[in-house]
């Protein structure tokens, strides 16, 4: 069994602060971490592998990451965590690169490594959250996919998942190979072991892959969107007062919350 | 002087123009139904879609896939759709993802519209970035704004990035057609009447694709593992003004209501309500949620220590000078153990 995870890089969120008064995004820790999503993707590939009887034997768990040199320390992390070997898709070509032109990165990459029976990404990303990745790759691959799963096991015949399908769930099976896209709340990620930590650092390797390694040109590269504007919503005021009846003020209460859809 | 270099300049950029874009009209809205009625998503899409379509000068054309299609297709004829395709194949009848974009990307490469919306559901969400893919086109996701560019003609989406505080505006220059996905409740709903679309059957062809998956049914919730206080999206905090046992019990409900995580601050904690890890504060936890309710916590200038990250703060305090109520969006003055009850009543 062959599992490839394809991963990103993100800038990490926890050093941003938008000010949507001033319209502006201020960077006070300019930190890149493995995105959220990415983890689970790992930690998906990883129960799988540990809930296998032949879990010792041809197995393989393989991360690849699109991204820049930096994108290395994500690497090292997911071979901290468990994975067998990595590989960075790296080249001054893929800078401008849109979610269709990853896609063809991580496609030429997958081919490259001959298949797998399984990929596993992300829902989406901490950062854009387009959420396109998965999808796009299970059609570049010919691959079946199944998209926000929240389990997965592998059963006589293929894989099951239990998905989420509009306000509730619902359970697939699908032929290998499939790609699966994972919740990230489903598969809250392990902390890497010490020891692989300093393995991953001084022991294993990164090769890193560039656009001739992977046969891509200059036309397989070219983004298909393109960037317009940045925009800020409106600021919130502060210290609006709301007085009344108890049933009115909760009324007002969840109609702010509605309005900002944290509920229906 | 000479000016014939602009004539050259002018044929050179204006030829691709013709080009881009040339033969693809109309919009397109992937409609989805539920069962026997149409998604409300689908509906908000299919409104867009009219207001764009009014805008640019061309037809709205609402897809529907599927097995014994006619009631819902008559129904959806109503809203604004010039006209309405339905593709029907007992095949077709549950969704998958590679048969529906299959058919999909057969008809869009046929009829060539100029632009395909669908809602960001659970399917759309999964179809529009396979269907994108094979198209070899380019999407926006999630958008909660659509407007077109009118002197290239260029659909402009805008969605929301981290955690809706910033906004991207995209455009797929070349490719066509342009997609993209409607942030479900993020647009009206149309009202039905006006343009009354004409129904039109498609022919199908499923050579060379087949379901690669077995649908089960529906199952139960999966039990999911409980989120940390420090990363929970909405946090909902108790403080001495809940009173007793029975008001904190109140907090608690709401929490489990909203699919928050319960919190408090120091004085929850000296009541024996919650634990030393519960407490948010200088010397307890630090907090960024996206909503943070403040449960009869006065909130001195330490506690707003920890939740002054939080997007969107909602106090319920019954003294409307605590400290609390100055920083707080909505500062609601009332009797928490009041107005909880009252908000889960309207919830329910």
């Amino acid at each position: 069994m062959r599992i490839i995870v394809p991963v990103k890089q993100i800038l990490d969120p926890r050093g941003i602060t938008v000010r949507r008064d001033k319209e502006r995004i201020f960077v006070n820790q300019e930190e890149y971490i493995l995105d959220p999503g990415s983890k689970a993707a790992l930690e998906a590939a990883l129960r799988l592998k540990e809930a296998a009887l032949d879990a010792a034997g041809g197995w393989e768990i393989l991360a690849l990451c699109a991204g820049k040199a930096q994108a290395d320390d994500a690497l090292r992390e997911a071979l901290a965590m468990g994975c067998d070997a990595a590989y960075l898709l790296c080249d001054k070509a893929f800078e401008d690169a849109d979610i269709s032109a990853t896609a063809r990165i991580l496609t030429a990459a997958i081919q490259k490594l001959e298949g797998a029976d399984l990929v596993i990404t992300g829902r989406e990303s901490g950062d854009t959250g387009a959420g396109q990745i998965g999808p796009r790759l299970a059609e570049a691959l010919g691959m079946a996919q199944v998209t926000d799963v929240h389990t997965a096991s592998l059963v006589e015949g293929g894989l099951r998942a239990v998905r989420r399908w509009a306000d509730g769930f619902c359970a697939v099976v699908a032929q290998l190979p499939v790609l699966l896209t994972v919740a990230p709340v489903a598969f809250p990620p392990r902390y890497p072991l010490g020891a692989r930590v300093m393995s991953a650092y001084r022991e294993w390797q990164v090769p890193v892959w560039d656009a001739a390694e992977l046969g891509l040109d200059e036309a397989a590269l070219a983004p298909l969107l393109s960037f317009r504007r940045e925009s800020f919503p409106p600021p919130l005021d502060i210290g609006e007062r709301f007085e009344g009846d108890p049933a009115g003020m909760a009324e007002d209460i969840l109609a702010a919350l509605r309005a900002q859809k944290t509920v229906r | 002087m000479d000016f014939s270099f602009l004539d050259e300049e002018l044929e050179e950029s204006s030829a691709p123009l013709q080009q881009i874009g040339s033969g693809y009209r109309n919009i397109w809205v992937v409609a989805e139904a539920a069962g026997h009625a149409l998604v409300p998503a689908s509906l908000e899409a299919m409104g867009q879609a009219r207001d764009l379509a009014d805008q640019i000068g061309c037809y709205v054309f609402a897809v529907l896939l599927g097995d014994d299609l006619e009631a819902l297709g008559e129904e959806l004829a109503g809203y604004g759709a010039e006209r309405v395709l339905l593709a029907e194949d007992p095949a077709l009848a549950e969704y998958q993802a590679e048969t529906w974009a299959h058919v999909l990307a057969g008809l869009v490469n046929e009829m060539r519209p100029e632009i395909v919306l669908m809602p960001a559901t659970s399917l759309g969400n999964d179809l529009a970035p396979r269907l994108a893919q094979k198209l070899g086109t380019g999407l926006i996701s999630h958008c909660v704004a659509l407007e077109v560019d009118m002197t290239e003609r260029l659909l402009l989406g805008t969605y929301g990035v981290l955690g809706g505080e910033v906004f991207h505006t995209l455009t797929c220059p070349e490719a066509r057609p342009q997609m993209a996905t409607l942030q479900p409740g993020a647009f009206r709903k149309p009202r039905a009447g006006g343009v009354r679309g004409e129904i039109q059957k498609v022919d199908v062809d499923l050579e060379g694709v087949g379901a690669r998956l077995v649908r089960e049914g529906a199952v139960p919730a999966v039990d999911l593992p409980p989120v940390p206080l420090s990363k929970a999206r909405i946090v909902v905090s108790a403080g001495r003004g809940m009173q007793d046992s029975a008001g904190f019990a109140m907090v608690t409900r709401l929490a489990e209501a909203l699919g928050g995580v319960v919190a408090g601050s120091r004085g929850a904690l000296d009541a024996g309500w919650i634990d030393e890890e519960q407490v948010i504060g200088a010397g307890g936890l630090s907090v960024a949620p996206d909503l943070y309710i403040a449960c009869g916590v006065s909130g001195d200038v330490y506690h707003y220590f920890g939740v002054q990250g939080a997007k969107f703060i909602v106090a319920i305090n019954s003294d409307p000078v605590a400290p609390i109520m100055k920083v707080a969006h909505m500062a609601v003055v009332g009797d928490a153990r009041q107005v909880i009850p009252a908000m889960l009543e309207a919830m329910a």
